[in-house]
């Protein structure tokens, strides 16, 4: 354990009441909180969690287990289980019950402690404290806050704290930290940055030490980089424009951001519906942008060109960036790190060199000329440059094993740590780039990149319906082309330029069904060479993070290695010889032996697999460049796991920067000061990359900067406990209530006389309307409704949507049938229409209007909807509290609403379907949804289909008798069959 | 009259009382004509309409009451069509739904004077259009309809859509995935892949 771990505790059990910490990322929240919890005894009372994610449960019960490990605690009449339960809704109440009162520590989801908490199922009295994870996503409506309210005021004596390692996320708003404080009646605030002074000592007193390695990016990726951020310029520059946001928070250092999308749809959001079409396109094109940038430096040539091709297939007509000047140069460059086109006579054909108007021109007469001629003459040329990174990669690992030989036959002693000492750590962003490295290194790097090549140009063929579909959304260029006030010449141009033309496609076509008919023979023949390959150990290993032993490299391969050496020597001359187009060079040198390889060994196969021969040959290159490598393990940061505990590695690469891991390193250093830990850090010269991580530590700073100054002015009441149990008083849970009516306050509320009760569906406790409702002194009372979301009166229903569902229900018919059910069961049925307090209050702008009726205007479906349901009311309210108050007023003159017949509603009775409290958590709702969108299904057979298999991956593999039977009638069936195998058009 | 009655159906009836309302500037796509009625607009043979401007109730609070209470009962869709035309809205917007509530109104909010045109205008339009387009009815295309189920999971787009297709190469494919292999897609992040995994095999109900 850090001390400086332990000073934070110290200073948050000092104060009963609770506290709100807030540390920098990577200083270890999870063990932080493990080791508080470790503390806990259950004669204290019961510990809930709230609100942790799936990885920081993982990790506390890890660490804990790790505590408990470490230090057995023989004077402990309770063995209490190390680990935390977890309480979810699956749990049935008498269980939920039992680990309420066992004073142990539980994870708990909010919506259930919520339901259990206004039905009174949770003995307050045993409750010693509530945990509450990443703070910084609580508001003051939030589920939390109700939870943490309502506990309050039936046990003041609970212990109330939270805590978050984001405290960037903090100071969005005004006085976030202020608020989120009082909604959860906590008075002190700690501050735990990494500047903070013990932390800075203890982590630098012996830190690791540190290679810092820029690679050069290559010219094309440097190109394109260049490019975006022109590109983004220009948006940026039209945003500015538009006089509608602060000008100074518009800068491309913060386009780089996640937070940049924050900074202008905050601004925006509120006049969102002023905006014309143009400024909207630009925020949303700025963020693909951004993530193109992103791309760039962590994908491969082959899988960028084809996130780019996805993008442009997907991306709508209106985007402005993709018809910019520079962004001809993205999709180009991108292009020529990958293929090139070449005449089969050997000539080159340079399309479009560098992007100049009139060259293009020229060039594409020479096109046309030789469609003329012979359409079958050009080719694909593989270019297929690899990330610099990779060799880099190599190096650094051959090296590093270079070093551990030499310290193994100085016959050092250090067989203790030698378990960690072994591996070496490869740090990257997600699993895929862990994938492709581990195949990079085991294999050859050039492997890697024709197995993604292949995987490009298989999914090219068949190109139909979605490039039809491009060409004539082309042909009408509305909103095309604002920026740099080219609209003219961008116009032509593109549709000349972007869209590739025909002979490349013809070409990339040939390319691809070369490979087909390759996977043909290959399936067809009982293979020989395949088995060959296999047996060799080319079977790539995809096991996640798995580490490569030693002998992956051993000695079996080195007799053949000898053999190609020669080869291998000319190969290397010549890339020596012309640094400049290595890489062409290099792919002829293989081709070369790779063909003449084949017709020696097998005659009969001659024109047989590309590929097969690549990766035969990349396994000789492989043995003879085999400078024996270290045990490798990579990690992805994305998955979130301690893999530095775990792993206790010395060597430590990391191959995408990030700040929150370079924290971690430091701290996992600190906490083992016996291992030297030699950390090497990857970045690309002058690229974004490395912008972001500075820039990143920087925004860090700040935001601790202002929350210091926060803290210094902040006011929070010490009373506010008296306020809110004034409130809570007239609105107990139920049982409660008869106690309370004697002590509760008045204070001058008016509908205090009467207790208000409200029935709310169990799935709407994810949105912070009870909270609210709660709060205005309405009881509220807790069951799973089949119809409506609130039961305001006996004749009462209401259905909310917030506006985004209001859209989508339209869209997926589920509002319809809202409308139908509530009609049929109640006098009055309601479709609440809920705006957001922070955004426009309006569903478009004038301008989006329109000059004619037209059917999926979201005025044209609500104006269907009024007319087919002419008794459905609709609210129009602003924001959560404006629907409080027209609730309240609503309600004023009805009867209070029946619980045992609202729950009945509805409900089908005659299919025997047990009604429990927990119904809704009974469906992968997510799963439901997408099946009642599938072709086939509807409304009547739906449930049928559920209840004949388990699953949709189960539902994929059925035979369409099967589904027959299901879906009740064989067209149905052969129709929903059809879709699933349908093949998915791919595009050029 | 015949002539006349004709005509009366296929244009919405104006009441006189609305002369000089900037709104008739934007029924264009509907004709309309001005007649002695006791509602502002006629949309139907059953479907009448108030206008409401919220500025205008805030100076008359019980004008809307009193409008209502002159509308005869054989009007099956009553529509109140309120002008949302003033900043602070929360409080007049509170009054004008309660009396719509009370008094078996349907409340349409309009942020413009077009959107109040569009809105009489789709209503007479509309009159007899069966609800198929709400009711989940859409593109039958393939690409839109494997959009639509796709993007039904959250976070998923419809860039997504297309790698995810081009991948894997048909629906069922996608839905039979392996995560590693969903992980393998570009743009395709941890969470996603979550997401899409236990959407695809996650049971449709849980074991209880």
């Amino acid at each position: 354990m850090v001390q400086f771990h332990e000073q934070i505790i110290t200073e948050l059990l000092e104060d009963t009441n609770g506290g709100l910490v807030i540390l920098s990322s990577g200083l270890a929240l999870c063990k932080l909180i493990s080791s508080f919890i470790s503390l806990h005894h259950s004669s204290q009372g019961s510990l809930l969690i709230l609100s942790a994610s799936l990885s920081q449960k993982s990790q506390i019960s890890y660490h804990l287990l790790d505590h408990a490990a470490q230090n057995p605690n023989p004077n402990s009449d309770h063995p209490v289980t190390v680990t935390p339960a977890e309480i979810t809704s699956d749990l049935p109440a008498q269980n939920r019950y039992s680990l309420y009162s066992s004073g142990g520590v539980s994870f708990i989801t909010s919506r259930i402690l919520i339901v259990d908490l206004l039905t009174s199922k949770l003995p307050t009295s045993l409750l010693a404290g509530v945990v509450i994870l990443n703070a910084h996503l609580l508001s003051e409506t939030c589920t939390e806050a109700f939870i943490v309210r309502i506990v309050r005021s039936l046990n003041k004596n609970v212990c109330v704290r939270a805590f978050s390692d984001r405290p960037q996320a903090m100071v969005s708003g005004f006085a976030k930290a202020e608020r989120i404080m009082k909604s959860l009646f906590i008075r002190k605030l700690h501050l735990w940055p990494r500047f903070q002074v013990y932390v800075s000592q203890e982590l630098e007193s012996d830190p690791p030490e540190v290679v810092d390695i820029r690679i050069p990016m290559s010219k094309y990726m440097m190109g394109i980089q260049k490019a975006i951020i022109e590109v983004m310029d220009a948006c940026l520059k039209e945003m500015r424009k538009t006089n509608k946001v602060d000008v100074e928070d518009l800068t491309v250092e913060n386009g780089l951001f996640k937070s940049f999308d924050e900074i202008v749809r905050k601004q925006l959001d509120p006049i969102w519906h002023t905006l014309g079409k143009k400024t909207k396109q630009l925020v949303t094109d700025l963020k693909t942008l951004r993530k193109l940038l992103d791309y760039l430096v962590r994908y491969d040539a082959v899988t960028y060109l084809k996130y780019l091709d996805s993008l442009r297939a997907s991306e709508s007509f209106r985007s402005v960036w993709i018809f910019a000047e520079s962004s001809y140069k993205i999709f180009d460059y991108a292009k020529k790190r990958v293929y090139r086109l070449m005449r089969s006579d050997g000539v080159r054909l340079s399309v479009v060199d560098n992007g100049k108007l009139s060259k293009k021109r020229k060039v594409k007469d020479i096109n046309n000329e030789a469609i003329g001629e012979a359409n079958s003459n050009v080719t694909v040329e593989e270019v297929l440059e690899e990330p610099p990174k990779w060799k880099v990669l190599r190096d650094v690992l051959e090296e590093i094993e270079q070093h551990r030989q030499q310290k193994d036959q100085a016959g050092e002693d250090h067989s203790e740590q030698d378990s960690g000492y072994g591996t070496v750590l490869v740090a990257c962003k997600d699993e895929r780039t862990c994938m492709q490295l581990e195949d990079s290194i085991k294999h050859d790097p050039s492997n890697v990149m024709h197995d993604e090549w292949e995987k490009y140009l298989l999914s090219k063929v068949e190109l139909q319906s979605l490039n039809t579909r491009k060409k004539k959304d082309a042909k009408q260029p509305k909103g095309i082309g604002m920026l740099n006030g080219v609209a003219p010449v961008t116009v032509g141009q593109n549709s000349e330029g972007s869209i590739i033309n025909k002979q490349e496609r013809d070409a990339l076509l040939a390319a691809a069904s070369r490979f087909t008919n390759l996977k043909k023979i290959d399936t067809d023949g009982g293979d020989v060479l395949e088995k060959e390959a296999r047996s060799g150990g080319i079977g790539r290993g995809r096991g996640r993070g798995k580490s490569i032993g030693k002998s992956s490299n051993g000695s079996n391969t080195r007799t053949r290695s000898k053999k190609r050496e020669a080869d291998n020597l000319t190969a290397e001359d010549m890339r020596n010889r012309k640094p400049d187009s290595e890489e062409e060079q290099k792919n002829e040198t293989e081709m070369a032996a790779v063909s003449g390889f084949t017709r020696s060994t097998e005659g009969k196969y001659s024109d047989k697999p590309v590929l097969r021969q690549h990766s035969y040959e990349a396994e000789v290159t492989d043995a003879i460049n085999a400078k024996p490598l270290p045990p490798i393990h990579f990690h992805a940061l994305e998955t979130q796991q301690e893999i530095l505990d775990f792993l206790k590695p010395s060597v430590i690469i990391v191959y995408h920067p990030d700040m929150t891991f370079v924290r971690e390193i430091e701290v996992y250093k600190a906490e083992n000061p016996s291992i030297k830990v030699k950390v090497y850090f990857l970045f690309y010269e002058d690229s974004t990359e490395v912008q972001k991580f500075e820039a990143s530590i920087r925004r860090e700073n700040s935001a601790f900067e202002s929350l210091i100054r926060q803290k210094s002015i902040m006011m929070i009441p010490i009373d506010q406990e008296e306020q809110c149990l004034g409130l809570n008083s007239a609105v107990d849970p139920l049982g409660l209530s008869l106690q309370n009516s004697v002590t509760r306050k008045a204070g001058g509320r008016k509908d205090a006389e009467k207790e208000m009760q409200v029935i709310v569906d169990m799935r709407e406790f994810m949105s912070s309307l009870p909270n609210v409702l709660h709060q205005k002194g309405m009881r509220i009372i807790p069951v799973t409704l089949e119809v409506g979301d609130y039961i305001l009166s006996p004749l009462i229903c209401v259905e909310r949507k917030s506006i985004q569902d209001l859209f989508m229900s339209f869209a997926s018919g589920r509002l319809y049938h809202q409308a139908e059910m509530m009609t049929r069961y109640y006098r009055i049925p309601v479709l609440l229409i809920e705006f957001s307090q922070d955004k426009s209050f309006s569903f478009q702008s004038a301008s989006d209007i329109g000059d004619d009726v037209t059917p999926y205007n979201i005025t044209s479906k609500l104006s269907l909807l009024v007319l087919h349901f002419p008794r459905l009311r609709i609210l129009w309210s602003r924001s959560l509290h404006a629907t409080a108050e027209i609730f309240a007023s609503l309600k004023a003159n009805q009867d209070e609403p029946d619980l045992a017949k609202a729950t009945r509603v509805g409900v089908p009775s005659e299919n025997g379907i047990v009604e429990s409290d927990v119904r809704a958590e009974n469906y992968n709702t997510s799963a439901v949804e997408f099946l009642r969108r599938l072709p086939g299904v509807t409304d009547a057979n739906y449930r049928t289909i559920m209840d004949g298999c388990k699953s949709l991956a189960e539902l994929a593999l059925l035979p369409v008798e099967k589904l027959a039977q299901l879906m009740g009638g064989p067209k149905a069936a052969k129709t929903l069959r059809d879709f699933l195998d349908a093949k998915y058009p791919t595009l050029v | 009259s015949a002539v006349q009655s004709t005509q009366y159906r296929n244009a919405i009836l104006v009441s006189n009382r609305q002369k000089g309302n900037p709104l008739l500037k934007y029924i264009r796509n509907v004709r309309w004509n001005f007649a002695e009625i006791m509602c502002d607009y006629l949309l139907g043979q059953s479907t009448c309409a108030l206008y409401l401007s919220l500025r205008y109730h805030l100076l008359h609070p019980d004008y809307l009451y009193y409008r209502i209470r002159e509308l005869q009962k054989n009007f099956k869709l009553r529509i109140i069509l309120c002008h949302v035309d003033v900043e602070d809205v929360v409080k007049p917007l509170l009054e004008v739904t309660r009396t719509a509530l009370l008094h078996d109104c349907t409340l349409l909010c309009a942020w413009s004077l077009e959107e109040c045109g569009r809105y009489l205008e789709t209503i007479k339009v509309y009159e007899k259009k069966p609800a198929d387009l709400i009711q989940g009815q859409m593109d039958t295309d393939y690409i839109s309809r494997i959009s639509h189920a796709l993007t039904s999971i959250r976070h998923v787009n419809k860039t997504d859509v297309v790698t995810l297709g081009s991948t894997f190469g048909s629906l069922s494919h996608i839905m039979d995935a392996s995560m590693e292999d969903l992980a393998r897609c570009p743009g395709i992040g941890e969470r996603k892949v979550k997401r899409l995994y236990d959407t695809f095999h996650e049971p449709f109900r849980r074991a209880v």
